[in-house]
């Protein structure tokens, strides 16, 4: 019942989730509060775009766009395996890419993600913490599902239907 | 074409509710709203009882019926939208709500409701189109819709239970 309250406390964020009016303005709040309420050091939300088979994530300046492949990485597997994924030990997970720790310089230690579902039960994002101290357990992948179906038509809104309208 | 923004400030007023029954009402008049429809009902699956029930239908009060009864118990089932603009010429539709309520369907469109773990919470029932039939048109939008309103949906129940 790690969540409990969390989970009573929820229609506040989503309140205030919905006065943003963009993708980009909404993305940080999610992030902060995915970060708060899970107690993980990073969160990063991947947007999938299916026509170039990649995924854009926004850095720390929330500005500056930076584009993967969909099908490398933990966040691949996520959108392949349509699943999430977890794992508190990821240096001898198969599908992590150490090589993006070696660039920035940060050790990963445990990753948690969930797949984000659009109204056509689509892959619409991989949602991806990193960090928690004790690592993540059952109750952090319920949540994680749960949280990723509430965002969902947030983001499927800001990033699809309403760019058609403007 | 704005109906995506006028969603966009409903999931503002829907967010403000706390009580399932007025989150059940907002999202029912919404949704008659979004595709001139005469009738709206939101059926909530109860998988312990084998029944989808709803908390009071326009015109007609509760409803419950079997899992797999009429065209709503087959949304379920087959976990896809159904448009049916000929009811009374379709076997799965259950005339005796006709009878009870006095009213006449002419047509419907249903709409499954996923929960976080993708399977069918509840379905919207729409009945009666102002103006024609129901089209592939209002079934995205109320697809779209569904999902929107599922997030708050889920929470509720959660706390109702």
């Amino acid at each position: 019942m790690t969540y409990a309250n969390t989970y009573h406390t929820l229609a506040q964020f989503g309140r205030e989730l919905l006065e943003k009016k963009t993708l980009s303005q909404g993305l940080p709040l999610i992030s902060l509060y995915a970060k708060n309420v899970m107690k993980a050091e990073r969160c990063s939300i991947f947007i999938y775009d299916p026509k170039d088979k990649t995924f854009w994530t926004t850095l720390a300046d929330n500005v500056e766009r930076i584009v993967i492949p969909s099908d490398k990485g933990l966040v691949g597997e996520t959108l392949h395996e349509r699943k999430p994924i977890v794992t508190n030990d990821p240096y001898s997970h198969p599908n992590f890419l150490s090589e993006i720790d070696k660039e920035t310089g940060f050790i990963t230690k445990s990753v948690i993600t969930a797949p984000i579902f659009s109204s056509k039960r689509e892959i619409l994002g991989v949602f991806q913490l990193l960090n928690k101290e004790d690592g993540f357990d059952q109750d952090d992948v319920k949540f994680m599902i749960f949280f990723s179906h509430y965002i969902s038509g947030f983001l499927e809104l800001t990033n699809d239907y309403l760019k058609k309208e403007i | 074409m704005r109906k995506f923004n006028e969603i966009a400030d409903f999931g503002k007023e829907l967010m403000a509710l706390e009580e399932m029954d007025n989150v059940l009402d907002l999202i029912s008049s919404k949704a008659k709203e979004l595709v001139n429809a005469d009738r709206c009902s939101i059926f909530i699956v109860d998988i312990e009882d084998q029944i989808l029930w709803t908390k009071h239908s326009d015109g007609i009060g509760r409803i419950v019926i079997s899992l797999e009864s009429g065209i709503v118990g087959d949304t379920y089932l087959k976990k896809e939208p159904q448009i049916v603009n000929n009811p009374y010429e379709d076997s799965r539709f259950l005339p005796k709500i006709d009878k009870k309520s006095g009213y006449t369907t002419r047509n419907m469109i249903t709409i499954p409701i996923f929960n976080s773990k993708r399977d069918v919470m509840g379905v919207i029932q729409l009945l009666n189109k102002s103006r024609g039939d129901f089209e592939p048109q209002d079934l995205e939008t109320l697809t779209f819709f569904a999902n929107y309103v599922s997030g708050s949906l889920e929470l509720v129940l959660m706390q109702d239970s």
